[in-house]
């Protein structure tokens, strides 16, 4: 798996207040969520690797661009959405995201080329020449992101981006994020506290507390509950069955509806073969069989608790 | 294969931009020509530009019309001879530069005092800051963009001006008296602009909303230049024997520096108008001393830019 980016022992300090401990972590190429509370460095941490904030102790690197330097050239690989709302008063959208991508060193006919086609794709194309003040929130959204895609950044850094969409609006939004992150060439890393959200965009999630990393890896490893639990679930429930189960040594949960949770010390497919045969012996018709598994709220509420 | 007749015509999937980025060394450029471009979109800021030349345009008809009229007969040629003989080609290069000021100081709010103060309404910093551009890159840029404007504005009928009179009255001193009239004028012209735009910027970072800046700025303006007036009334009115104290509080404003620059740099102490010589002229006020001019003007525009520096803050980037 490669990187774009690599943070080791990085301690960044307001004052007396830190706001990164020693925090280390590795951002992987893909989709990735950045989970934590309210202060937790999400901020702090954003800050670090676009090159605004210069850390007291520790290394990092983005695209083998040292963060510590506040080399320029970083951020011509990096886009930002911000959450608040952020324009250039009295431009066209298509001026004021051909102006970003200038800004980004972009030479200017290639910007007004990009700005247009970026445009496009964001769904602004017939609002590209009003004036970017007269926008809905939604249309101020996706200037937004349209602004940080023009320059064909390497590593997209979204902040809530659905934040004030309808649902239609944060449906769109949410498919236009996971279009550039999956086939679209570029890594992207979502701060939001919407765990849906970034459940449905990313694959990866980094959960930082207190300036530390406090978990980091795939969704479905952080979602996935330990001892290999399957759910099982039957046309309707049956006490013979349940005995059954727990006659073979397993231990037996209730589950919503008529679905029960099995667990033992097996593997799921050791469990599978085993509940199918209690099931053919006991006439208990089994409807749906899968590894259990916890949402990723409940998960995010566990590490934070930790 | 068959077109989709309700799908869309372009191809709107995303494709990445993979053409070339330059070196993001001259953001400052990149800043200052919009703003220009902004400027330039306003129809009032034309007539502004057109209007600030209007003591030179009246004067050039003058001299026009004397110059035809000298053409005429032997007496009409002795009389321009003597309005010509009258005139200080100098000071009508400083009347020019005065009677300009008003229409500098509205182009001034009308280009400037949104500069720094919409952008912090917009959140716009948050735009500039996170591509490859410097805070140092966003207020050089914001300043030239309001400098070149009003560099323009005051040295466009400035140089048209020179240019009429080098090419129409060079045999009557209009080079000779001062070889070195134009670049002098190149030096006060810009020494306006630049005092304009410091002053503006840094009011403009104080603020959330152009229209509070403006104000503020045109409320600084009038009432330091109220006090100059009235320091010049107390001058006139002493004849001339009021202490050295009122004599350099004359040029205690925005207004009142800029000319007291011009002046010590063009080396006169000012004539009436368009040539004429009235019977009880005023005391003409001395230029002051250059070197604290320029001292104390570059002191207030360095509180005022730093000012800005401290205003424009790092990009908050997550609220």
């Amino acid at each position: 798996m490669s990187f774009v980016a690599t943070l080791q022992n990085l301690t960044v300090r307001y004052g007396s207040f830190t706001a990164l401990n020693q925090f280390s972590c590795e951002i992987p190429e893909g989709s990735t969520g950045l989970l934590g509370p309210n202060g937790a460095g999400k901020t702090t941490l954003i800050k670090t690797l676009l090159g605004f904030v210069r850390p007291e102790t520790g290394t990092g690197e983005v695209f083998g661009l040292d963060i510590t330097k506040g080399e320029r050239r970083l951020r011509q690989l990096i886009g930002l959405m911000p959450e608040q709302d952020c324009h250039i008063p009295g431009m066209s959208g298509v001026g004021f995201v051909a102006f970003a991508g200038e800004l980004a060193g972009m030479p200017a006919a290639d910007a007004l080329r990009r700005a247009h086609e970026v445009l496009e794709y964001c769904g602004l194309g017939e609002a590209r020449y009003r004036n970017v003040e007269t926008y809905s929130t939604g249309m101020k959204q996706r200037i937004k992101l349209a602004q940080a895609l023009v320059h064909g950044p390497k590593l997209l850094l979204l902040d809530e981006p659905t934040n004030g969409l309808d649902p239609a609006g944060r449906e769109d939004m949410l498919d236009l994020v996971r279009t550039v992150s999956h086939g679209g060439g570029l890594s992207v890393l979502v701060s939001s506290h919407v765990l849906p959200d970034i459940e449905r965009v990313c694959d990866r999630v980094i959960v930082v507390m207190k300036g530390q990393l406090r978990a980091a890896g795939t969704i479905a490893e952080l979602k996935k509950l330990a001892g290999h639990p399957v759910d099982v679930e039957l046309k309707e429930l049956n006490p013979a069955f349940n005995r059954a189960l727990i006659e073979d040594g397993m231990t037996v949960l209730p589950g919503a509806r008529t679905t029960i949770r099995v667990q033992a010390n097996a593997s799921p497919a050791e469990i599978h073969l085993r509940v199918q045969r209690i099931a053919r012996t006991t006439k208990t018709q089994v409807r749906g069989f899968r590894v259990a598994e916890r949402s990723l709220e409940e998960a995010f509420l566990e590490v934070l608790q930790a | 294969m068959t077109p989709n007749p309700t799908g869309p015509i372009a191809d709107l999937r995303y494709r990445n931009y993979d053409g070339k980025l330059l070196p993001p060394n001259q953001m400052w450029w990149v800043i200052a020509r919009q703003s220009i471009a902004q400027a330039l979109k306003k129809k009032s800021l034309w007539f502004l530009m057109a209007a600030s030349g209007w003591y030179y345009i009246i004067m050039i008809i003058i001299l026009f019309f004397v110059e035809q009229n000298a053409a005429g007969s032997e007496m009409a040629k002795v009389a321009m001879e003597q309005f010509l003989e009258g005139i200080v080609w100098k000071d009508q290069f400083l009347n020019g530069f005065v009677f300009a000021q008003l229409s500098l100081l509205l182009v001034t709010l009308m280009i400037g005092s949104g500069t720094i103060a919409n952008d912090n309404r917009a959140n716009a910093l948050l735009v500039y800051l996170s591509k490859p551009c410097s805070k140092l890159d966003y207020l050089v840029g914001k300043w030239i963009g309001v400098f070149l404007p009003l560099f323009v504005l005051l040295g466009t009928p400035t140089l048209l001006f020179y240019v009429y009179g080098a090419l129409t009255f060079s045999q009557y001193g209009f080079i000779s008296a001062d070889p070195w009239i134009l670049p002098k004028m190149v030096v006060v012209v810009a020494i306006s602009a630049a005092i304009h735009s410091s002053l503006i910027v840094g009011v403009s970072s104080l603020f959330n909303q152009g229209r509070l800046a403006g104000a503020t700025y045109a409320g600084i303006y009038f009432l330091s230049n109220f006090f100059t007036v009235l320091m010049s009334f107390f001058f006139q009115f002493s004849k001339g024997k009021a202490p050295d104290a009122v004599q350099y509080l004359t040029y205690a404003s925005i207004d009142g520096i800029q000319t007291g620059i011009a002046k010590a740099i063009l080396n006169t102490k000012g004539s009436p108008p368009f040539g004429f010589m009235p019977r009880n002229p005023a005391t003409p006020i001395p230029a002051p001393n250059l070197t604290v001019a320029l001292l104390l003007t570059a002191l207030v525009c360095a509180v005022a830019l730093f000012a800005a520096w401290r205003r424009v803050r790092a990009v908050e980037v997550i609220g």
